[in-house]
């Protein structure tokens, strides 16, 4: 057994081997472009530079001196943008192809307690989903899967990369719990039924209470290996963070309060529908939020019908910490609908470069990866596109290039080219 | 009483004794031949809801009333009952019951593969839910225990029937006697029944309401058809058409049903008796329009617990207004004039029935209209009125005897039914309450106290710790004993004064008592008083958040100024550009315009839009919002005869939220889980109206066409591999037989209309298919098909069966391999209605590209965007910019995808998508670029009636809240009913393409 650990450990080192691995790149200016930070900042004539897969230079072009020699290539992007990489959190981009063909669906395991398994390693890099989607901007993807309590793990990863290992940027990242929904939907997708009271709520909150004591106990220290024990280690350490999955107000005071009983250090709630209705408890337990695609309809035939459009500003007044996704029907290939999602809720009252934080450095935050992306300042990972229009306008959003890790990438996808070949035919 | 009447009198005792003999039994023992004559005195006698006596006596013989008086002339050999004041009714009439029926189960269906055809054995309907040949009389037998729920309620007799299928056989009339079941049944069949509903079949079809209501088409066209044909024999039509005469009771679930079971009455003249579900208040101008009598449950909601004020927020706001104003339902018939019979069916309880019919009394509902529609209203309906309903003489005696006003507090002693009684509560004669001096060897002259109820007295004796209770009072005799079983007694009331009788003591000696009486305790019952709370709650429309209070929406008279305006017309975008609508039209278009040309001074509204962009309104070429119970009659490869036009759901608030997305207008198609699918309907979002108002008028006829991954069922589970066709191949040929059969249908009918007069006159016509009607309009070009398609053999096959029949098709929705046809396409002449970006979902996606629109828009073939989706439908300009980002498409044209190119596909381009003088004024008003996403709708017209309003949104929502909070109020008050409700959250149904829900 402890030789299995230690392979295991082996293979985890192996994993931050490659993940490091750095492009080697020249230097390469962008001058004159509008540059939207990613942190609420923006530089309308800027220059950036990125050396070595890492932005050096970010400033105001007209306040510093360039010399030309020191770059091997300069772009001129002058009436174009320039934004950090879109970040689409809970998606299942890259573990399904065709939602209908149940040979290409690999979010969603059997049984009901699976935080072993691993979405990064069933990551498909030439999915010709994810092609479409970085054509939009959207460059990176939290990749998780789907079902039962706990669905599993989540990884990190850049859509693009020959295998799951270069396109993994953060392993293993979290758990995702679904938590007891007090009252669920019956029926299904063809029959759709009503909502029913769960008279088995709080029995099951007994169940996933009981299921984290043992994890405790077993991260405390264990001399056999426990695969299921041995994933959620990571949620004590602090090294692995708890995304719990809930919407209803009394499900996540009930959520928090069990985060808070377990000293969970790194938690997120995904979904959180009502979270302006518990914002200050919110605010107090400092728990950031993945929230529900934009582009949706009122929970309520009462609700104000721009409700879902003006949630994502009023939680920014208030200070909490929250990010945009595309999460619901058809969420891989509707990813690439992410940064207009930040457009709309531009319309309903959101400072436009809040807006752009809400799909950059927000995301980069809450999922723990800001230390190295998210946005566009010196030192950190050039992962980052130009587009010559606004970005989160469908009407403007036209990507020309994107840059992954300082590297050029192919933005041409299987829709392209069957676009050329029958436009030209 | 004069001499004469006496006479008659006499005359008819002896005349109903000759009827009252048990003829046709064979008795087991001496029959009982005496009828006795009952003689109810000094009765307050209801004999009808208009008449009353207030001191007389009824008298019955048998089981009939011969004599209603305040005569004092009793027949010699008669029973006396001194009624002492007590209230006498006709006794209730219930026409919406299943009393005496076997419970109907729906049997497991365990056969692995769907039922599509019938299972049932016999020459009957090929639909297991159509059987008029059910007759509840064959069926019926009395029943004790279900007959003292009714008989408790003031009930004596029910029409009953079995509650299941759509056409559901006949009813029987029955009295709630406990004689045998042929005496007990007053008519055999007294009434048909039918519904939308199709109960315990185990068949597939139908599967929708749409579906239910072409199967009740064609059935009663069939019946008629049947009449005139020899081919076969169908013992279903043969049912039907001989209980043709009887009254058509049709029960729907719906408040929305009484619409769609009026064009059904219109359309085959028939006259409907509506069992409606108690909702009438809300749509009360259809339930008018239908002029057909209803009947109505009183199952008023319970209120809700809104102790919790986050769980409150799940109640709808329309179901706390159906809280407050269901029980004003019945008084809002009646003073609409409405015939309405009252059922005490759809109760949870029965012990709710007086306790809701009180209610409704309270609420304004006149004890007279309460009292007529429970006896002589529903007599009438059935035509039993000559037998049953008020207190007349040779009428048969169902009446009961209370102790005062029913309508207020009174109660129920005896409700007899066919001149036999029956005890509902004893009339508790002997009140022992009062002072007593108690004696006997061990007590003397201790006092007594009996108080407490006079059914269930308590008795204290004070020189004893506790408090012994009468535990039992049956009559005059008594029996009292200690909690602690240390004195048992039991003992009798003499002579209104004393009590004697004998106790055990705890060593189980005996004693004699005597209990002598002082003095009675007084009695302090408040009096009762009704307090009528008339005031009628607002009833909006739709009686929902967002719906109008009092004032609907007319046809404005505006000047748009300065607008910036997409004409959609050859004039491209205009800045600075007025628009004039009246009267629901564009009148003028151009700068400066001079509003007093066209209007006086106060006549019209001016709205600056100078920093506006004014459009006409987006239409949706594809939707499923707005539609009642199903979007797909999938149970069957063809359904041409459904139609989405009968299921129009005005109440749906997705059309709000459409209106505030700028959308307009779309087509509500049938879904595609089949090829050949239902008739589509094309309305305006003119929310706050009815259905039929929504639809446009004089719009061209379409129908829903289907191809591909769901007409084969490839994505529906493995059971599911029986209907045919099961793939693209199989897809052809139900095209071709389905139109061949057309053709052989349409020369029938040519050949049948060619023949001369004589000779036609004895020709039976053919049959007329109400599917074959449609698929013959197709290929006359007079129904357009729109159809999903989505991979490019498909689409080319369907235009070869097009092109080989001699029909275009109009439009290919979805279409998201158009653009490798896009040039057969424009040659065949179809348009394309798109996704702008939806793919990967199911195989045959896999090629679907964000550019198609464009691609075909430039091979000029007419390309509209949709949504098919209640959530894009609000967001179609957005989806319209896609083509912009991903194919080049310009602006203009891009806003013409969703505006004038859907409506040139639905042939609405005469009157609607663009902005040109004499067009309908659908206009709306853009905060900016309407191809933007950051671009809001300011102001939606619909026939220049302003229906969405950013201002006046944020008002409602005001106006709900408040609105929401008076009636949580009125909750919290409320101590009607412990029985709270709890809230739960709502869901929404939502319909998509292949969303296969059952009605």
């Amino acid at each position: 057994m402890i030789e299995m650990k230690s392979k295991i450990t082996v293979i985890l080192l192996c994993l931050v081997l490659f993940s490091t691995k750095v492009y080697s790149q020249k230097p390469i200016l962008f001058i004159g472009g509008t540059a939207h930070l990613g942190n609420g900042k923006v530089i309308k004539n800027s220059a950036v530079s990125i050396n070595n897969g890492k932005f050096d230079i970010v400033a105001d072009a007209s306040l510093i001196r360039i010399d030309p020699s020191a770059f091997d290539t300069i772009h001129r992007i002058y009436d174009k943008h320039i934004y950090p990489a879109f970040i689409v959190p809970n998606t299942t981009l890259g573990i399904t192809e065709i939602s209908a063909v149940r040979a290409t669906n690999d979010y969603n395991e059997t049984g009901n307690i699976n935080p072993n398994v691993r979405s990064q390693i069933a990551y498909n890099t030439d999915s010709k989903i994810s092609k479409t989607i970085r054509s939009n901007g959207v460059l990176i993807a939290q990749v998780t899967p789907r079902g039962g309590r706990i669905s599993g793990q989540s990884s990190i990863m850049y859509l693009d990369g020959w295998n799951w290992e270069d396109a993994t940027l953060k392993a293993d990242d979290g758990i995702h719990v679904n938590w007891p929904e007090s009252y669920y939907e019956t029926g299904w997708w063809a029959n759709p039924g009503g909502i029913k009271e769960n008279k088995s709520y709080s029995k099951q909150i007994d169940e996933l209470t009981q299921l984290f004591n043992k994890a405790k106990a077993y991260s405390n220290g264990s001399n056999i290996i426990d695969l299921k024990m041995e994933s959620m280690k990571g949620l004590f350490e602090g090294n692995k963070t708890l995304y719990v999955h809930c919407d209803y107000s009394g499900d996540m005071r009930d959520a928090i309060e069990f985060i808070n009983n377990f000293n969970i250090e790194k938690k997120v709630i995904i979904g959180g529908e009502d979270a302006l209705k518990i914002k200050d408890l919110i605010k107090k337990n400092n728990i950031p939020i993945i929230l529900n695609r934009v582009h949706r309809l009122p929970d309520s035939q009462d609700n104000a019908i721009d409700a879902p459009f003006t949630q994502a500003y009023k939680l920014q007044k208030e200070g909490i910490l929250f990010c945009l996704s595309y999460s619901g029907s058809m969420e891989a290939m509707g990813a690439r609908n992410l940064p207009f999602t930040a457009g709309t809720t531009v319309a309903y009252g959101q400072e436009y470069e809040d807006a752009v934080k809400s799909i950059t450095l927000n995301p980069a935050k809450i999922l723990g990866i800001d230390d190295i992306l998210g946005s566009v300042e010196k030192g950190k990972e050039a992962t980052f596109f130009i587009s010559t229009g606004d970005a989160l306008d469908m009407k403007t959003n036209s990507i020309e290039s994107a840059y992954i890790k300082g590297k050029s990438i192919n933005l041409n996808n299987h829709q392209k080219d069957l676009f050329r070949m029958y436009n030209n035919r | 009483m004069s001499i004469r009447n006496y006479f008659i009198l006499l005359f008819m005792i002896f005349h109903f004794v000759a009827l009252l003999a048990q003829e046709g039994f064979q008795v087991n023992g001496v029959q009982n031949n005496f009828k006795p004559t009952f003689a109810f005195t000094n009765a307050y006698i209801v004999v009808s809801p208009e008449k009353v006596i207030e001191k007389g006596t009824l008298i019955i013989k048998g089981d009939r009333i011969i004599s209603v008086d305040t005569t004092t002339l009793i027949p010699k050999d008669a029973i006396i009952i001194d009624l002492n004041g007590d209230y006498i009714y006709p006794s209730f009439i219930d026409l919406y019951s299943n009393y005496g029926l076997p419970k109907i189960e729906k049997k497991n269906n365990n056969y692995y593969s769907p039922q599509y055809e019938s299972n049932k054995k016999g020459a009957y309907h090929w639909n297991q839910a159509i059987h008029p040949e059910i007759n509840a009389s064959s069926n019926f037998n009395t029943n004790k225990e279900e007959r003292e729920n009714y008989i408790k309620n003031g009930f004596g007799s029910v029409l009953t029937h079995f509650q299941d299928g759509i056409f559901r056989g006949t009813g029987t009339f029955v009295l709630l006697s406990d004689k045998s079941n042929q005496e007990s049944m007053l008519e055999a069949k007294a009434a048909t029944f039918y519904s939308f509903k199709k109960g315990v079949s185990t068949q597939k079809n139908p599967s929708s309401l749409m579906g239910s209501i072409a199967l009740i088409r064609q059935s009663l066209l069939d019946a008629e058809w049947y009449e005139t044909q020899k081919e076969q024999t169908n013992l279903s039509y043969y049912s039907y058409n001989n209980t043709n005469d009887l009254p058509k009771v049709f029960s729907v679930t719906d408040v929305l049903d009484y619409q769609r079971v009026h064009k059904i009455a219109d359309e085959f003249e028939i006259e409907f008796i509506i069992k409606g579900n108690g909702k009438e208040y809300s749509r009360i101008q259809e339930v008018i329009n239908t002029s057909s009598p209803v009947i109505i449950p009183i199952n008023f909601p319970n209120p809700y617990d809104v102790s919790n004020p986050e769980a409150t927020e799940w109640i709808s706001l329309s179901k706390l207004k159906d809280w407050e104003t269901s029980p004003f339902n019945p008084v809002i018939l009646a003073n609409n004039n409405i015939e309405f019979c009252i059922t005490s069916s759809d109760l949870k309880n029965e012990n709710d029935f007086f306790k809701n019919l009180k209610l409704a009394i309270k609420k304004g509902l006149k004890k007279s209209d309460a009292l007529a529609s429970l006896t002589i209203n529903p007599a009438k309906i059935v035509n039993l009125d000559s037998e049953i309903g008020v207190l007349e003489v040779g009428k048969i005696a169902n009446f009961f005897i209370a102790s005062n006003d029913v309508f207020e507090n009174g109660i129920i002693y005896e409700n007899w039914i066919a001149g036999e009684k029956n005890i509902i509560t004893k009339k508790s004669l002997i009140d022992i309450r009062g002072y007593y001096t108690l004696n006997s060897t061990e007590f003397k002259n201790e006092l007594v106290k009996i108080t407490g109820k006079k059914e269930n007295p308590e008795l204290i004796i004070y020189s004893l710790d506790s408090l012994p209770l009468i535990s039992k009072i049956v009559g005059s005799n008594i029996n009292i004993s200690l909690k602690n079983g240390s004195f048992r007694a039991t003992g009798k009331y003499y002579n209104n004064e004393t009590i004697k009788g004998r106790y055990q003591n705890i060593d189980g000696a005996f004693y004699n008592f005597i209990m002598i009486k002082d003095s009675t305790i007084e009695e302090k019952e408040s009096a009762f008083s009704l307090e009528i709370e008339n005031n009628i709650p607002a009833i909006w429309t739709p009686n929902k958040s967002y719906g109008f209070n009092k004032n609907k929406p007319i046809p404005e008279s505006v000047l748009f100024k300065n607008a910036t305006v997409w004409t959609n017309e050859k004039e491209g975008v205009l800045l600075n550009t007025d628009v004039i609508i009246s009267n629901g039209k564009i009148i003028a278009i151009g700068t400066l315009l001079n509003p007093f040309n066209y209007f006086k001074e106060g006549e019209f509204k001016t709205i600056d839009a100078s920093t506006m962009h004014l459009t006409c309104g987006i239409i949706d070429e594809h939707s499923h919002i707005a539609i009642s119970r199903g979007v797909n009659e999938g149970t069957q490869a063809v359904s041409a005869e459904v139609r989405i036009g009968d299921v129009i759901n005005p109440t749906d608030h997705n059309i709000y939220r459409q209106l505030a997305g700028g959308t307009v207008a779309a087509q509500l198609l049938h879904g595609s889980a089949n090829p050949i699918g239902g008739q589509s309907a094309i309305i305006k979002f003119r929310w706050g109206q009815s259905a039929e108002e929504m639809k446009i008028k004089n719009a061209d006829e379409f129908i829903k066409f289907a191809l591909g991954e769901n007409v084969k069922q490839s994505n529906w589970g493995d059971q599911e591999r029986v209907r045919f066709p099961q793939t693209r191949m199989g897809v052809e040929q139900i095209f071709y037989d389905a139109f061949y059969r057309a053709l052989e249908y349409e020369k029938s009918w040519i050949e049948y209309n060619k023949l001369p007069i004589k000779k036609k006159r004895i020709t039976p016509p053919p049959r007329e298919d109400l599917e074959l009607n449609a698929l013959v309009e197709i290929l006359n070009s007079e129904r357009f098909i729109t159809c999903h398609s989505y991979v490019q053999s498909e689409i080319n096959m369907l235009m070869h069966v097009a092109d080989s029949m001699g029909f275009k098709i109009n439009t290919f929705t979805h279409i998201l391999e158009g653009y490798k046809v896009a040039k057969k396409m424009k040659e065949h002449g179809a348009g394309g209605s798109t996704f702008s970006d939806w793919w990967a979902y199911k195989f045959e996606v896999n090629d679907a590209i964000p550019h198609n629109a464009t691609l075909l828009n430039n091979n000029e073939v007419l390309t509209a965007i949709n949504s098919d989706d209640a959530e894009m439908g609000r967001r179609l300009n957005q989806e319209a910019a896609k083509a912009i980002k991903y194919g080049g498409t310009s602006e203009e044209d891009a806003w013409k995808m969703v505006t004038l190119n859907p409506a040139k596909l639905l042939h609405l381009d005469d009157r609607m998508g663009s902005i040109k003088v004499g067009k309908d004024a659908d206009i709306v008003l853009w905060t900016e670029n309407p191809l933007s996403v950051y671009s809001k709708v300011i102001q939606t017209y619909v026939d220049g009636k302003l229906l969405f309003d950013i201002k006046k949104d944020l008002e409602l929502r005001q106006r709900d809240l408040k609105e929401r909070m008076r009636i949580i109020q009125l909750i919290s008050e409320d101590k009607t009913s412990k029985n709270k409700k709890q809230p739960k959250p709502e869901k929404e149904k939502l319909y998509h393409c292949d969303d296969r829900d059952e009605e």
